[in-house]
């Protein structure tokens, strides 16, 4: 069985946001509610300031504290490493949410982020929450992929809609093999720099597998303990720690 | 039954009784006026978001079940450890206990998602790993107990072996379900401003202050803020034993909050650093310490202490503190944004809306109206023959 995991060369990212839009097209995501974003900050003060990001999707981890936290095992990791959410488990106490020390899931019932609610521009009917006109992957609850129903938490799934369809035993899903584009991921597919990579991290003949070993990829916030299943490539393998502009200090 | 050695000054406890009443009603109307946005428009009538998760009605939930922990283990005074001075408060403290778990619960279960759903998922599912499973666990439990221990006084059941034996149950039952509230909080090493094994220490002992604060001002009050109209036996101990109790737990409150003060400020770590700042500049937090807890401590070290009237200001005061704490606490964990760099380039804002502040009223509304019911019907005076 794959372990599927992700690659990120941050020396390629043009912080285009291509993968967002992407994302967000694919899983019928709302405003604001991006499953895979891209960061921005800024390193060093007046007068040389430099602006940086930072592609972040779902880490889907390797010991994922929202999953241990989760009081109804409603997040759960499949058996190929992708951690996902059952919405007909999910009680909406958002304790995965708390838990979860990327800032990646999105509870489904907010103030929307912009003016008009798309929500109330295409109103939910039954237990969904909206109602697009365009829908990309079919609903599946047990999976936490398609719209969200009201009250649940919802997260990246490495679109599983379309991964999970792979031919076993695949070592990368990328879009050099035109036999495999359909179960690569949007974020991975519509990355104009090729700065995504997508395979079986437990496979030693993988692409992503032999970019982590040779380019030394770095995980996200190591100390959590949480060992993410996305590695980064390149100088800039980090988000410097908060701290409040200088007049709020 | 206690013998009473003055007459009550009946007028006096039935106007607080009813003024009781019209609080609880005008609440519940209020808190439904204010909540009904819940039914319209559902959770995004909350000013929480995905940034900060948890608002108001966690705070609420936390501050009083925390409080029914307080008041089991003020009647666990007498009905587990045998301090017989107790006994005539003891029937108010379990009732009383029931009744803030009830709040408790009403203000969690109108902020979660799909409450209902619990009731299977839970059960079905065995989340050993979670804390909040085991908070659940061990709150059922407890719930059970008290509910059980209730009924069996409310018989005139106080000491029988079996009696005893759910007394002594509910109280350890309480002491392990404050201890996983106090885990999913102090578990969370992702979130420094909550994490630390002393996490459920500072909710118990807090939890004691809680109980022991609501007994100062509600009874005070059940009794028309005269000792005089109590039972003897009553009269004693919260003239005695509950002020000099108070003002010790207040005092280890008291340096608790201190130290996580100086503590926070002291640290170089961001999320407890700035959060321990941005807390400690606001004028709540001022009341909070100054006004909630160190007026209060004075006001015990004083002779005034035994007096009725100095007992409710301390327990009012206290209980304001102890609710704003609660709600730093929660909201304080929250404060500094999850990695999100340039999108959250400072602490998140939140004030709680209407509907949230509409919840908690309705959920405090219905426990008035139920601690008035039983104060009507259930004889909560009440205390062993013997």
């Amino acid at each position: 069985m794959a372990r599927w995991g992700m690659v990120i060369d941050l020396a390629k990212c043009t912080g285009c946001q291509a993968c967002s839009t992407a994302c967000q097209m694919e899983n019928n995501r709302l405003p604001g509610e991006n499953y895979q974003d891209v960061l921005y900050y800024t390193e060093r003060a007046q007068p040389t300031p430099v602006l940086k990001w930072f592609p972040r999707p779902c880490m889907h981890c390797e010991e994922p504290s929202c999953m241990h936290v989760c009081p109804t095992k409603a997040t759960f990791k499949t058996e190929d490493g992708v951690v996902l959410v059952d919405w007909n488990k999910c009680i909406g106490c958002k304790y995965c949410m708390i838990a979860c020390p990327y800032g990646v899931r999105f509870y489904t019932d907010e103030k929307p982020t912009i003016e008009p609610n798309v929500k109330d521009v295409f109103p939910g009917t039954g237990d969904l929450s909206w109602n697009p006109p365009y829908k990309g992957p079919q609903q599946d609850n047990a999976h936490g992929v398609g719209i969200q129903p009201h009250g649940v938490v919802s997260k990246c799934t490495f679109c599983y809609h379309k991964i999970s369809k792979a031919p076993k035993g695949t070592p990368d899903l990328s879009n050099d093999n035109p036999a495999l584009r359909e179960f690569v991921p949007a974020c991975v597919r519509t990355c104009a720099p090729t700065a995504r990579y997508f395979g079986d991290i437990d496979n030693p003949n993988s692409e992503v597998s032999r970019l982590i070993s040779d380019r030394k990829g770095v995980r996200l916030l190591e100390h959590t303990g949480n060992k993410p299943q996305v590695y980064y490539l390149g100088e800039s393998g980090a988000v410097p720690g908060f701290s409040r502009p200088d007049n709020k200090s | 039954m206690s013998i009473i050695t003055h007459a009550p000054d009946q007028a006096s406890i039935s106007r607080i009784s009813n003024l009781r009443l019209g609080v609880g009603i005008a609440g519940l109307i209020a808190g439904l006026a204010a909540g009904i946005g819940l039914l319209s428009g559902g959770h995004a009538t909350f000013n929480t978001s995905s940034l900060l998760t948890w608002g108001l009605p966690v705070s609420t939930y936390v501050f009083f079940v925390l409080t029914s922990t307080g008041l089991t283990f003020v009647a666990s005074l007498a009905m587990v450890f045998g301090m017989k001075d107790f006994y005539p408060i003891a029937k108010r403290c379990v009732w009383g206990a029931v009744v803030t778990l009830i709040i408790g619960f009403i203000s969690l279960g109108l902020e979660i998602g799909n409450p209902l759903r619990m009731l299977w998922v839970i059960p079905t599912n065995m989340a050993v790993s979670s804390p909040m499973w085991w908070m659940g666990l061990f709150y059922l439990t407890y719930a059970i107990l008290l509910v059980w221990k209730f009924h069996l006084i409310n018989q005139g059941d106080w000491d029988s072996s079996q009696s005893r034996i759910i007394g002594i149950a509910s109280f350890v039952a309480v002491i392990f379900a404050h201890a996983t509230l106090g885990s999913v909080f102090g578990m969370m090493s992702m979130r420094p401003f909550w994490y630390g094994p002393m996490v459920p220490v500072y909710f118990l002992i807090t939890a004691f202050l809680s109980g022991l604060a609501f007994i100062m001002l509600f009874i005070n009050l059940d009794y028309g803020v005269n000792h005089a109209n109590m039972s003897e036996g009553a009269a004693r101990a919260m003239s005695r034993q509950l002020p000099a109790i108070f003002g010790v737990v207040l005092g280890l409150v008291i340096v608790f909050t201190l130290a996580k003060t100086m503590t926070g400020l002291w640290s170089n770590v961001p999320e407890n650093k700035i959060v321990t700042q941005y807390i400690a500049s606001s004028a709540l937090f001022q009341f909070e310490l100054w006004i909630g807890m160190v007026l209060p401590f004075i006001m015990m070290l004083s002779s005034k202490r035994h007096e009725a009237t100095t007992q409710v200001v301390a327990g009012g005061l206290v209980i304001v503190a102890l609710f704003i704490g609660r709600y730093e606490y929660v909201v304080g964990g929250q404060l500094i944004p999850m990695f999100k760099g340039a999108w959250a380039d400072d602490l998140i804002a939140y004030a709680p809306s209407i509907t949230e502040i509409g919840i908690i009223i309705l959920a405090i509304s219905v426990g008035i109206l139920l601690y008035a019911l039983g104060d009507k019907k259930l004889n909560l005076s009440d205390s062993p023959r013997k």
